[in-house]
């Protein structure tokens, strides 16, 4: 674990690197953006706990408003994670399948509303047999795949029939549906709302069918950040799953509504040869999952050439505007991953440290 | 932090929680014999570079093994401290540091331990110089080259002998020799391995001999990589090998480095199968990396990875496949980078014949500076 604190007040130029930094106006700023967007709204915002991991964050975004109170987490050691910073109402939108993890769901369960999808008869028994054993209601939501070819029920047929089982189970409570879409490149509005809307469409469909079989549907989850506006739009969406939006990273660069906050600053070594610059901060350090590779911010021209384990390689199309000693930051690629690195992150405003937060998600994949 | 659930020694390794980091202690102990014996007998000492598992239970089973001088190498000062930290008093760190805090730092572990480090451009240089005269110790720098790998390092020649002399006249500063990394990995053809490692150590070696010739010594000749570890042994002016990956390997050094076998593989559990063909288990980007390509499966044939999301492995088996996976059983991956992997974990999980022997701290994970 690292054990670095600046003092708060200390200048960005004086920190050590490479550190996590949160430019904090544009992190409250992309919490503003989603408290606009769903302050009308039925639908509302369950930020993704995991493109944070921290509750302080979370809070941050159910304080700003546009939010039904809690958040999704991709694992159960996240949502204790979570739970411990006061959050309880928690959705996972994912599978939990073994025994030791599905009784550690029912000890959250006992104190909070918890909820986890399922895609399968199989686990659906597990779940409802451990949680009448342990003496707690999980709530259940099915899983639909409208595109990503991941978990999720195939058809609208399985999730009318995964539906009655549910809801005739002791132990669980049926409480509704959810999916994610995932959108490739860097798609204009105007492709988003279209794609996206086909998407979440089968999702809807599913809703509907299962309605039609008279078991009510409280929850319709779905979306991500890119489709933050769009699953408002086409309305039945109760609640959306963005995570991206609040620190933000080069893969949703075109969604331009929200702002870099999330960053890495570090700094140069060495420069070798007159238009390259080496950087104290690699992979480790910035998460580069899928060839998603950062963004120097702010320094037109200079681009990144080359990723070791500690150390990034810039290059410059003219004469390297960085020397030996200077600082610089990056936008993260793989924003997810980024969180996932770091044990704490520093806060900063207006060129100064504002606070120092452990990131107590850190490393809960279990 | 990793929060398991924490089973207890004894506990058969398919019962541990999921996704793990899973250490085959035998295979580790025939890495480490294979490699440390073979540098037993020979002048040139091994130096292991921990930061490839960054974990000091690890590197004190490499150290024990014989073949080195009892140093390790490291590629940040917080993991360097924490390596101090667990005994070791032979520091190496390989990656060049400008940032005041860090070097102040580094002084205080040189009050304790044998601190090396490298450094490949003049403001660095002064800048250790400087610090180290206010803190009253002296340091042992070397000067890295480039010898192809085009990331730090001096060119070799005129360039890194102007570099030696700056630090062999700094008071607080001992010149103790050269270093590279040679950087020759999986691309290459290995026909080819012993000629483009001679080209690239010549350089060095010729660099080395200006610089003697210049009047100074140059105690160190110290080159970094697993591959091509015997043929560089083999080199009379090398004095010492950096190498890690060998420990643990992975899915790129694996292809490479047959004599070495897999020690570290993560544990997932099949989480949905929602279709013919397609398997999901709970591993990801987050707990096995894909940062030099996706890991392979070991444990299920005519299965390959569809891709990684954060916390899913996306795989896809052909139709015929007559043993399928049931929900809940495990899939074992091979990381295609060991580096990646071991800092995302915060424990090994060490097993012997599918046992759970040790709970093992990667103490070293996170420190980036």
């Amino acid at each position: 674990m690292d054990t670095y604190r600046p003092p708060i007040g200390t200048s960005v130029e004086n920190l050590d690197t490479p550190l996590f930094v949160v430019d904090m106006d544009s992190l409250e700023h992309n919490f503003r953006v989603v408290a606009e967007a769903y302050k009308n709204s039925s639908c509302k915002m369950r930020e993704h706990a995991k493109n944070i991991k921290t509750p302080f964050l979370a809070r941050m975004q159910i304080e700003a408003g546009g939010t039904v109170g809690g958040v999704c987490c991709a694992k159960v050691s996240e949502a204790e994670a979570m739970f411990l910073g006061g959050i309880t109402d928690i959705l996972i939108p994912n599978q939990i399948v073994s025994e030791d993890k599905i009784v550690r769901l029912c000890g959250l369960a006992r104190r909070g509303d918890i909820k986890v999808c399922v895609d399968s008869l199989k686990n659906v028994r597990d779940i409802s047999d451990i949680s009448v054993r342990e003496r707690v209601t999980i709530g259940v939501l099915i899983e639909i795949n409208t595109g990503m070819d991941r978990a999720g029920i195939r058809t609208i047929e399985e999730g009318v029939e995964l539906a009655r089982i549910i809801s005739e189970l002791p132990g669980i409570e049926f409480r509704g549906v959810m999916s994610h879409q995932h959108l490739y490149g860097h798609p204009t509005r105007d492709e988003r709302y279209l794609e996206g809307a086909k998407m979440i469409q089968i999702c809807l469909d599913v809703k509907k069918a299962i309605e039609d079989d008279g078991i009510p549907v409280e929850i319709v989850s779905s979306g991500e950040t890119w489709s933050y506006d769009l699953a408002r739009d086409i309305g039945g969406i109760t609640e959306v799953e963005g995570g991206t939006y609040a620190l933000m990273g080069t893969s949703a660069k075109h969604m331009g509504m929200f702002k870099y906050a999330g960053k890495v600053l570090a700094s140069v070594i060495s420069t070798p040869r007159p238009d390259f610059a080496i950087g104290d901060v690699g992979s480790r350090g910035l998460a580069v999952g899928g060839s998603l590779i950062p963004d120097v911010d702010g320094l037109s021209g200079v681009t990144v050439e080359s990723i070791a384990s500690e150390q990034i390689v810039l290059k410059s199309d003219g004469e390297m505007p960085l020397k030996i000693g200077d600082k610089f930051m990056l936008n993260p690629g793989y924003q997810d991953g980024l969180v996932n690195q770091w044990d704490r992150f520093v806060g900063i405003r207006n060129g100064l440290v504002e606070g120092v937060w452990d990131i107590p998600g850190r490393g809960c994949f279990h | 932090m990793e929060t398991p659930i924490l089973k207890p020694i004894g506990t058969p390794v398919e019962q541990l929680d999921t996704p793990s980091l899973i250490l085959d202690l035998s295979v580790l102990e025939r890495n480490i014999e294979y490699m440390h014996s073979f540098f037993c007998d020979k002048d040139v000492t091994l130096r292991p570079n921990v930061s490839t598992h960054l974990c000091p239970a690890i590197a004190h089973k490499q150290v024990a093994a014989g073949g080195t001088s009892g140093g390790i190498c490291v590629t940040t000062v917080g993991q360097a401290e924490i390596f101090a930290e667990s005994g070791f008093t032979d520091l190496f760190l390989t990656t060049v540091t400008v940032t005041p805090l860090k070097i102040v730092r580094l002084c205080a572990l040189a009050l304790s331990a044998n601190i090396t480090l490298a450094a490949d451009n003049i403001h660095a240089v002064r800048g250790i110089s400087e610090i180290a005269l206010s803190k009253n110790v002296k340091l042992d720098v070397v000067v890295e080259i480039n010898s192809g790998l085009d990331m730090c390092g001096v060119e070799p020649g005129y360039p890194a002998l102007e570099l030696a002399k700056v630090i062999h006249e700094s008071p607080s500063l001992n010149f103790a020799g050269l270093m590279t990394d040679h950087g020759l990995l999986n691309h290459m053809d290995t026909n080819n391995l012993s000629d483009e490692i001679h080209r690239c150590i010549g350089d060095v070696i010729e660099t080395k001999n200006i610089i003697e010739k210049d009047g100074l010594s140059v105690d160190k000749v110290s080159v970094g990589g697993t591959t091509g570890f015997d043929v560089v042994s083999e080199i009379e002016e090398v004095t010492e090998i950096r190498a890690g990956s060998y420990a643990l390997l992975d899915g790129t050094y694996s292809t490479f480095e047959p004599q070495f076998g897999v020690a570290a593989r993560v544990m997932t559990t099949v989480t949905s199968l929602p279709e013919v063909g397609i398997i999901i288990t709970d591993g990801g980007g987050k707990s096995i990396g894909s940062e030099w390509g996706n890991p392979s499966v070991d444990n299920l044939t005519d299965v390959t990875v569809q891709g990684l999301s954060a916390e899913h492995v996306n795989l896809r088996r052909s139709l015929d496949i007559v043993d399928v996976p049931s929900i809940g059983s495990k899939v074992w991956f091979t990381p295609s980078d060991m580096r990646t992997c071991s800092n995302l974990h915060d424990y090994f999980f060490g097993v012997r014949g599918g046992i759970l022997e040790t709970v093992w701290n990667i103490s070293a994970r996170g420190r980036y500076r």
